[in-house]
């Protein structure tokens, strides 16, 4: 763990033992814990404080874990999501990352699964925030398209205002990163969701669709986002000639 | 399970088919009446106005009576002779009965099948979706425990920690397995009510001995959360039940008020009863998360976790669907009354009173016998 500030993680879960397994664990890592037993009051909380990653538990008394993560969202909290749930099988899982949820884990758990996902979701938001420290890295241009990371804004090329998802623009920062390179669906998966999170690389397929309908000039015929045919994508930033 | 219901909606199909063609049979019958009786009628306007004409045309009356037996002459007129006219009628109303009865028996006989068939393929539906709800159900309330139970194994398996870092965590997963082994009581002891498998006795019994035991159970854990529970029950109060039933019922909707005071972070239960002539009521108030007025019924239904709940740490949503069926098997009565989320709530039980006609009057002696 990084010397400076210890990482704050909000853990919201209505079972008290849970929670203080879970709570003494993340401790026992160097990280600093809060507790919520309910969404409402993890809502409450997040208004007034900023953390580093929320693991919440779906079935939650009130309102569930995954309103809560579209509540979060809604209002602009970027702040990655672990989902903890009693079930686990894939339209759940999508149902959860679908609600702007970053993983995924059934109950019962691994207690190192658990903690390596925890360090893995940390350690891809600290790059897309290193990556997008500086001036220099905070804005793309490309298209007539300026694209700001840290707001998670975008102005596309129509002037239309547009505001990104995490996972919209954690893809465009990847691809950004090696512009004129073709970069593969699997690394894209990795370098976003972290493993086996997704059951299918076909969601990669949809956000570049979805970057396409928002930067490029003419979707179908794109310029900028382009395909390679079986390995994966390529961006360029002066369009393709 | 597939089998039977192919089998059933076959039978469906068949019985549907036989009812329309009773029905087709009926109609059928009934256009061949007219036709026949109404063929016969005019057959015989034809031989009355043959007759007529013989009689116009100077023939002798008792010659023509000959010819044409069914006419009747009188004065020169010829008519068709009332004894016929009325069996032509008989005959026809005959046959109207006969059709109607084994027609309406038939298609009566019919409709029966259906409503059992369709009766028993809707309550199949709702037995496989109750079930599916069940199995949801309990397979999360069992994996909350599991989960934590799992986690505080690993805990001590990779961080090793000293004995006394350990006791918590040992503490937890005592806990945890009693909190499984309850859902399994639970289930096992509604699914024996469900199949009405219960041998319960019916006996007199002190009611504030019953609440003292389970209150005892309770108040280790109470004292945790911090939760207070104060009781004012007269030791005077004797109820009829089963003794067991009886520990049970008490210790399902202390549990529940529990569980609501708990998510309400913190409270009080206060347990009060009083008798009339014929009843005896314990009161459970809470002032715990309380509910919506309206569910106050869905509260004892089997499986039914509210919205606006507790968080349900011990619930497998048959507690209190228990504690009906108990109360019920009891002759007693169960209610439950909130004014809304939020504003804590309150359970009614009322148990047939013991008669003290044969008994000496109460006495605290008397008691002070309870039954394990």
């Amino acid at each position: 763990m990084t010397a400076a500030p210890p990482t704050h993680v909000l853990v919201v879960e209505d079972d008290p033992h849970l929670a203080a397994g879970v709570m003494e664990n993340l401790r026992a890592e160097g990280y600093e814990v809060t507790v919520s037993p309910d969404g409402e009051r993890a809502l409450d909380w997040l208004a007034r404080h900023g953390c580093a990653l929320v693991i919440l538990d779906v079935m939650l008394p009130g309102a569930d874990g995954l309103s809560v993560c579209r509540t979060l969202r809604a209002r602009g909290n970027t702040t990655p999501v672990l989902f903890l749930t009693a079930r686990g099988d894939p339209a759940d899982r999508v149902r959860g990352l679908e609600a702007g949820g970053d993983d995924y884990l059934a109950k019962p758990f691994h207690l190192q699964e658990f903690l390596l996902r925890v360090r893995a979701i940390l350690r891809r938001w600290d790059w897309y925030r290193s990556a997008s420290a500086t001036s220099a890295t905070a804005v793309l241009r490309f298209g007539g398209n300026e694209v700001d990371f840290r707001a998670f804004r975008a102005r596309a090329w129509n002037g239309e205002p547009q505001e990104l998802t995490e996972k919209e623009a954690m893809i465009l920062k990847v691809l950004a990163e090696h512009t004129g390179q073709i970069v593969s669906r699997e690394d894209l998966l990795e370098r976003v969701w972290g493993y086996d999170v997704f059951p299918s690389t076909r969601t990669v397929d949809n956000f570049i669709l979805r970057l396409r309908k928002r930067f490029e000039k003419d979707p179908g015929n794109p310029r900028h986002f382009l395909t390679v045919w079986g390995v994966g994508y390529r961006f360029l930033a002066e369009g393709e000639p | 399970m597939k089998a039977t219901r192919v089998f059933q909606l076959t039978a469906l199909a068949l019985v549907v088919v036989s009812a329309v063609q009773v029905g087709w049979w009926l109609f059928d019958q009934h256009a061949y009446t007219v036709e026949k009786v109404s063929a016969a009628r005019t057959a015989y306007t034809e031989q009355v106005a043959a007759a007529q004409a013989l009689l116009d045309s100077g023939a002798a009356p008792a010659r023509v009576q000959q010819l044409l037996p069914g006419i009747a002459i009188s004065t020169g007129h010829a008519s068709l002779a009332p004894a016929l006219a009325e069996a032509l009628t008989t005959e026809e109303h005959r046959r109207y009965r006969q059709y109607a009865w084994e027609g309406s028996f038939f298609l009566l006989a019919l409709a029966a099948c259906i409503a059992v068939i369709a009766r028993a393929l809707r309550e199949e539906a709702r037995v496989r979706e109750q079930q599916d709800s069940f199995l949801a159900l309990v397979s999360h309330q069992f994996k909350t425990p599991l989960a934590s139970l799992q986690l505080s194994l690993e805990t001590l398996a990779l961080r090793a920690p000293s004995p006394e870092a350990a006791r918590p965590l040992i503490d937890r997963m005592l806990a945890d397995l009693a909190r499984m082994e309850q859902m399994v009581t639970q289930i096992l002891e509604s699914a024996r009510l469900e199949r009405g498998r219960v041998d319960l006795k019916s006996e007199p019994l002190q009611l504030a001995g019953a609440v003292a035991r389970v209150t005892a159970q309770l108040e280790e854990r109470a004292r945790q959360e911090p939760i207070s529970i104060s009781v004012d029950i007269p030791s005077t109060l004797t109820v009829v039940s089963d003794p067991l039933a009886l520990d049970v019922v008490v210790r399902n909707v202390l549990e529940n008020a529990l569980a609501a005071v708990r998510s309400a972070g913190g409270g009080r239960i206060t347990l009060s009863a009083r008798a009339s002539e014929r009843e005896v009521e314990l009161l459970v108030r809470d002032s715990g998360v309380g509910f919506a007025p309206a569910e106050s019924a869905r509260l004892f239904q089997k499986f039914s976790r509210l919205r606006s709940g507790a968080s349900g740490y011990y619930g497998t949503g048959l507690g209190l669907y228990i504690v009906r069926r108990l109360m019920e098997l009891a002759d007693g009565r169960v209610s439950a009354q909130s004014d809304g989320p939020g504003k804590g709530a309150s359970v009614r039980l009322i148990w047939p009173a013991a008669l003290m006609s044969a008994a000496a009057p109460p006495q605290p002696a008397a008691g002070q016998e309870t039954r394990p």
